[in-house]
């Protein structure tokens, strides 16, 4: 089976050599800069520094949760503004993040868990939130292991298509793109057949809860009870698995606990956590379906490592 | 639930139990009238011997208050207090009594601790919104009302792991999709998380939710008396009480162990009072009623559901049929 080497993200920074100190006070020792400027960087010491050119790139949008408090909308569900469908869409893409603050840490921590290859354009204040996750995620990076999925999507590359991939990825309904059906999944998705008609698409959300409702609650491979803005990812093989767990309104508020279940037994855990040092896994239990825990406290990401 | 006295309910009533222009309790009072309450349901002629029924001195005792409409209206600390005093009196130690709700602002909102003998706690599950970990990961209901993710809802730790015995002390409120909220529903969704999601629609599930959710154990066995606070009240727009001109004041107190049997003289409270005003009954089903502005008494976010009540007496709760109710009034 095929092993990625996971990529870390890197500060893309278009500002002049004179910000190396604002660079290295927050502990950023790799850059991107634009074509134009490499050959003033490379005078710096302490910071290495690579050309790219970000128009290449895809812009994502800043990762976060729009509330919608005071607006009339159809669902009371906040609005998880996350790119793991684009990251799926079009893997071994180049990604451009333009965020601010606390969020280009979880940008960071959300190009991480794709593996994705993303640039990470910021202001001072995100100089260093975006530090310390990448400290973390140099710590734990690795082999990454291949992608879990309970769910086969065709996708036929349409802005309908893509919507229905968004709102999976919210839901924590764990798919990979495939070209036709795979009968070693639990349900394959293609809109436009009977189980999933295209006049549903039209309305992703409710295309979303059809896919939900064929896979069932029980055979799903991750569920997150206690916060709608926490994204689940799930890689792994044989007996290992590692679960990537973003809270997506990080840049605001941490989230106060979660309780997750994963399918299998796995009663041996290892946590990691961005800026959460002493938290450990609580209510460990594994019965003969599943294994859950408790994480008391995401401020921003987490990785858990589940082995046999 | 229902326990010893099922169908039986005590109702005390005073007219100077509280000034209603003032909203001052008269606590010796109020302490008066729990008393008679018990030893009018038990038959004990020492108001500590029909304490001793329900609660001994090794119980580790929870007092479930309802702060929803907090700070305006809440299970009153007179009356909390008074419990507290007299489950101390029978030997409980103060350290082995816990006043308890779900939302700690809502808690803190009332100042229980100036009404509360030294050493009695004070207990909020979530001590910011929404947290789980004041919730026992092995005790839920799972339920999928509407295609949400999150279809679980877990008892409070407290409950499941340290509390013998509960007190159950609900406030006479009409609440905008239960109907009322009284007995049951206090202990429902004022003892499990994720319970909102029961009422997000103009349609609501709480008809079964209530119900089940108390029926679940370790709260259906430890749930052994219920006193219901109906000093003050909400007859519309509950169960807060942002609108002052839906308060109002029954000046009465509920005693019984049978939370469906009080709960349908709720019904009959708030209905009388409602038709009094000249608003619709609570079993209107009119989509007509059913609006965002409820200023208007006429006017409610949702169809009420206070067939919750006689759903929970086919569980086995306690005694919906009114011919089967004995309720016994007593005027102080």
């Amino acid at each position: 089976m095929l092993l990625l080497l996971a990529a870390l993200p890197v500060l893309f920074w278009d500002a002049a050599p004179d910000t190396a100190p604002a660079l290295q006070d927050a502990g950023i020792a790799h850059i991107q800069v634009p074509r134009e400027r490499l050959a003033a960087w490379k005078s710096v010491s302490g910071i290495t520094a690579q050309a790219v050119d970000p128009a290449s790139a895809l812009k994502l949008l800043a990762p976060t949760v729009n509330y919608r408090m005071q607006e009339a909308t159809a669902t009371a569900a906040p609005w998880v503004i996350n790119n793991g469908w684009r990251f799926l869409r079009r893997p071994g893409g180049h990604y451009y993040y333009d965020v601010t603050g606390n969020q280009a840490a979880l940008a960071a921590a959300e190009a991480f868990a794709y593996g994705a290859d993303a640039m990470i354009h910021t202001d001072a204040a995100g100089l260093k939130p975006l530090a310390q996750m990448l400290s973390f995620l140099g710590a734990i990076a690795g082999e990454s292991l291949p992608p879990v999925a309970d769910i086969g999507y065709i996708d036929d590359g349409s802005a309908q298509s893509g919507e229905v991939m968004n709102l999976l990825i919210r839901d924590n309904l764990l798919f990979k793109l495939v070209p036709s059906a795979d009968r070693g999944l639990k349900v394959n998705v293609k809109i436009g057949t009977r189980d999933y008609p295209l006049a549903d698409a039209k309305n992703p959300g409710l295309l979303a809860h059809d896919v939900r409702y064929h896979l069932t609650d029980e055979r799903r491979s991750v569920r997150i009870y206690g916060s709608p803005v926490v994204v689940a990812r799930l890689t792994g093989s044989g007996g290992h698995l590692r679960l990537h767990l973003l809270n997506y309104a990080a840049a605001n508020r941490k989230v106060d606990g979660i309780r997750v279940r994963v399918l299998g037994q796995y009663p041996k855990h290892q946590l990691w956590l961005a800026d959460g040092a002493g938290v450990e896994l609580l209510d460990y239990s594994v019965d003969s379906e599943a294994t859950e825990f408790t994480l008391p406290d995401l401020p921003i990401y987490a990785v858990v490592d589940l082995s046999r | 639930m229902p326990g010893p006295y099922p169908g039986q309910v005590v109702r005390v009533h005073s007219e100077n139990s509280i000034d209603s222009a003032t909203a001052q309790v008269n606590r010796p009072l109020v302490k008066q009238m729990i008393a008679h309450g018990l030893t009018e349901l038990t038959g004990d002629a020492r108001v500590e011997d029909a304490w001793a029924r329900f609660i001994s001195p090794n119980d580790v005792v929870g007092i479930k208050l309802n702060c929803s409409g907090a700070p305006n209206i809440r299970s009153s600390p007179e009356i909390v207090a008074a419990i507290a005093e007299y489950l101390v009196a029978v030997g409980v130690p103060a350290k082995h009594i816990y006043g308890y709700e779900r939302f700690d602002n809502q808690l803190q909102s009332v100042g229980y601790p100036k009404y509360l003998p030294e050493g009695v706690n004070l207990y909020a599950a979530e001590a910011t919104r929404s947290s789980i970990l004041g919730y026992d990961p092995k005790v839920y209901v799972e339920t999928d009302f509407f295609g949400e993710d999150d279809t679980r809802s877990n008892c409070i730790r407290l409950v499941t792991e340290t509390l013998t015995k509960i007190v159950n002390v609900p406030v006479m409120k009409e609440h905008q999709a239960a109907g009322v909220t009284g007995c049951l529903k206090n202990v429902a969704y004022g003892d499990f998380s994720n319970v909102n999601r029961s009422h997000s629609f103009e349609k609501t599930n709480t008809l079964t939710f209530i119900g089940t959710l108390a029926n679940v154990e370790p709260v259906r066995s430890r749930v052994v008396l219920n006193i219901m606070d109906g000093l003050r009240g909400v007859w519309h727009a509950g169960p807060f009480s942002e609108m002052p001109q839906f308060r109002f004041y029954p000046k009465q107190i509920m005693v019984g162990t049978d939370p469906v049997a009080m709960d349908h003289l709720l019904i009959d409270v708030i209905e009388a009072k409602r038709k009094a005003e000249g608003a619709v009954s609570l079993w209107d089903r009119s989509m007509a009623h059913v609006g965002r502005d409820n200023s208007d008494p006429n006017i409610n976010h949702f169809i009420r559901e206070p067939g919750h009540i006689e759903y929970a007496g086919k569980l086995g709760l306690g005694v919906y049929d009114s011919a089967r109710i004995r309720l016994k009034v007593i005027e102080l």
